[in-house]
């Protein structure tokens, strides 16, 4: 680097530095809107993506359940061969008694003080049965139901694809409104983002005339308040991410497993991280240079 | 040296600020600017300044010509040239050392560089006891001066002051156009505006006189 070029990177440095300390005021404040926007924002995406990978789950889950007689119970294995047999179905799972109750045990976490009075297990043995997916379709999964029924040994077949699917189209629903939604609260957070910048790069415009008026360039202008931006931005995504893990942990230990989904991480930790920092500093760098174009031309 | 050629300004839906300017003003040369107010001192000043585009005609300076000046040369421009401002144009928030050292750092003068040209400035201009004051703490006349001193510490080709001496007593007046005469002695090129005919006369220097717009003698 040339004396000169040191010499440049040296006061943009120290510049950046001491407009931040000078200008704590504006830089607290928009860190913190920066935080409140990227959380609300971060928030929607994940109850989306969240609603998303429910859906999905759906489609891959069990579409029938075959209760066993308990007088069948030892003949678990040429039970479960007669059911592949049956056209259509495509796995067949065994769910023993005990099994049965296991799960409705962890289902009820929390609230396992219903199950206290039961002496005996009342659940029956069943089999988990899914179809191809071809049979998907309430007509012919009832057709396949039909067959299993008529299989002597079996008490009941319950499908839910009705269920299923009244589900699945209000949660589709509920995915369009919140996309349409987010829309609207990324847009507004933008406003917000570029509002505020604005406003912090308004209350120093004699500053920015000035130094254009004594030969600065554009690019020594803009510098501090860029790193400025940067730094602003990652104070904001970080102060989102604590946000974020605390309201998380503060729900975690409250909410029972079946709405589990709506406080889940949608990726991995790092990801989420990275996304939410990334995000800020991005916002910081593109509302600082927005914000200051028009204070250049003079 | 400063060439205008036939410039023209006229700003949207008012009356024509500048019309039909040729002027010539060789190196090394002190011009005053005169006319009442109003008259397009200021603005014939900004358009040399390139903070103003004229609306015809050209502009050559240090033998290059303009019609209008790019603004990615303009910053390039304006280390050559030390503007003083009528309202001075001072950082509040900045001591008067830090406002003089600016012009010198947007060049990326090295910073020991930087401390010692502005110490010598500040005390040419006799402000060497208020360099960690701020410019709200300065009198009128000496805020001007500090603003002199921030136009004068690069060493600039041209001198562009506007109203230099507007707030200041003549004793201060006097005391401020003899600096800008030791720099033009030098071979610095300086334009006074100025509607004080008592240094005008003083001085005796090549004037011309703006009226409406147009150059009148």
């Amino acid at each position: 680097m040339s004396k000169k070029g040191s010499a440049d990177f040296f006061y943009i440095l120290s510049d950046a530095f001491r407009s931040l300390r000078e200008n704590i005021g504006t830089t607290i404040l928009t860190s913190f809107t920066l935080a409140f926007s990227l959380s609300i924002f971060s928030l929607f995406v994940f109850v989306i993506m969240n609603l998303n990978g429910v859906v999905e789950g759906w489609g891959e889950k069990t579409q029938l359940v075959v209760y066993m007689k308990d007088s069948q119970a030892l003949q678990v294995e040429s039970s479960k061969a007669a059911v592949a047999k049956v056209p259509g179905v495509r796995s067949v799972e065994f769910v023993s008694k005990e099994e049965a109750l296991e799960r409705l045990t962890e289902e009820l976490k929390g609230h396992e003080g219903i199950l206290d009075g039961l002496d005996a297990n009342p659940l029956p043995a069943s089999f988990e049965v899914s179809v191809h997916e071809e049979f998907n379709q309430p007509e012919r999964i009832a057709e396949v139901a039909g067959r299993i029924k008529a299989l002597g040994w079996v008490e009941d077949v319950q499908y839910s694809m009705e269920w299923v699917e009244k589900l699945s189209a209000f949660v589709r629903f509920a995915q369009l409104s919140a996309i349409v939604i987010g829309v609207f609260l990324g847009a507004a957070t933008l406003f917000i983002m570029s509002n505020t910048i604005r406003l912090a790069v308004y209350a120093r415009k004699d500053e920015i005339e000035i130094m254009k008026l004594v030969g600065a360039s554009d690019m020594y202008v803009k510098a501090p308040f860029v790193l400025e931006g940067l730094i602003q931005g990652f104070f904001g995504g970080l102060l989102a991410l604590c946000v974020l893990a605390l309201g998380r942990y503060a729900l975690l230990g409250s909410v029972p497993s079946y709405l589990r989904f709506a406080v889940e991480l949608p990726f991995g930790a790092p990801v989420f991280l990275a996304a939410l920092i990334g995000g800020g500093m991005l916002m910081g760098v593109a509302g600082s240079l927005i914000s200051m174009n028009r204070f250049l031309k003079v | 040296m400063i060439q205008m050629f036939h410039v023209s300004k006229s700003y949207e839906g008012g009356l024509p600020a500048l019309q039909d300017i040729t002027l010539k003003i060789p190196k090394g040369e002190f011009l005053f600017i005169t006319g009442p107010s109003g008259a397009g001192k200021s603005t014939l000043l900004k358009i040399m300044f390139g903070s103003e585009a004229p609306t015809e005609g050209q502009i050559i300076l240090d033998g290059r010509n303009y019609v209008r000046i790019p603004s990615a040369e303009l910053p390039e421009l304006r280390r050559r040239i030390g503007f003083v401002f009528q309202d001075f144009k001072l950082l509040p928030n900045k001591t008067v050392f830090e406002n003089v050292a600016l012009s010198l750092k947007v060049m990326g003068v090295a910073p020991s560089d930087v401390k010692r040209r502005v110490a010598r400035m500040l005390s040419y201009v006799k402000l060497q006891h208020r360099a960690n004051f701020k410019p709200l703490q300065l009198s009128g006349g000496e805020q001007q001066r500090v603003a002199i001193a921030r136009a004068l510490v690069k060493d600039p080709a041209i001198i562009l002051a506007d109203e230099p001496t507007g707030n200041l007593d003549p004793a201060l007046s006097i005391q401020i156009i003899e600096l800008f005469k030791e720099v033009s002695s030098r071979g610095t090129t300086v334009v006074v505006a100025t509607h004080d005919k008592m240094l005008i006369e003083k001085y005796a220097r090549r004037t011309v006189a703006l009226e409406g717009g147009r150059l009148v003698g």
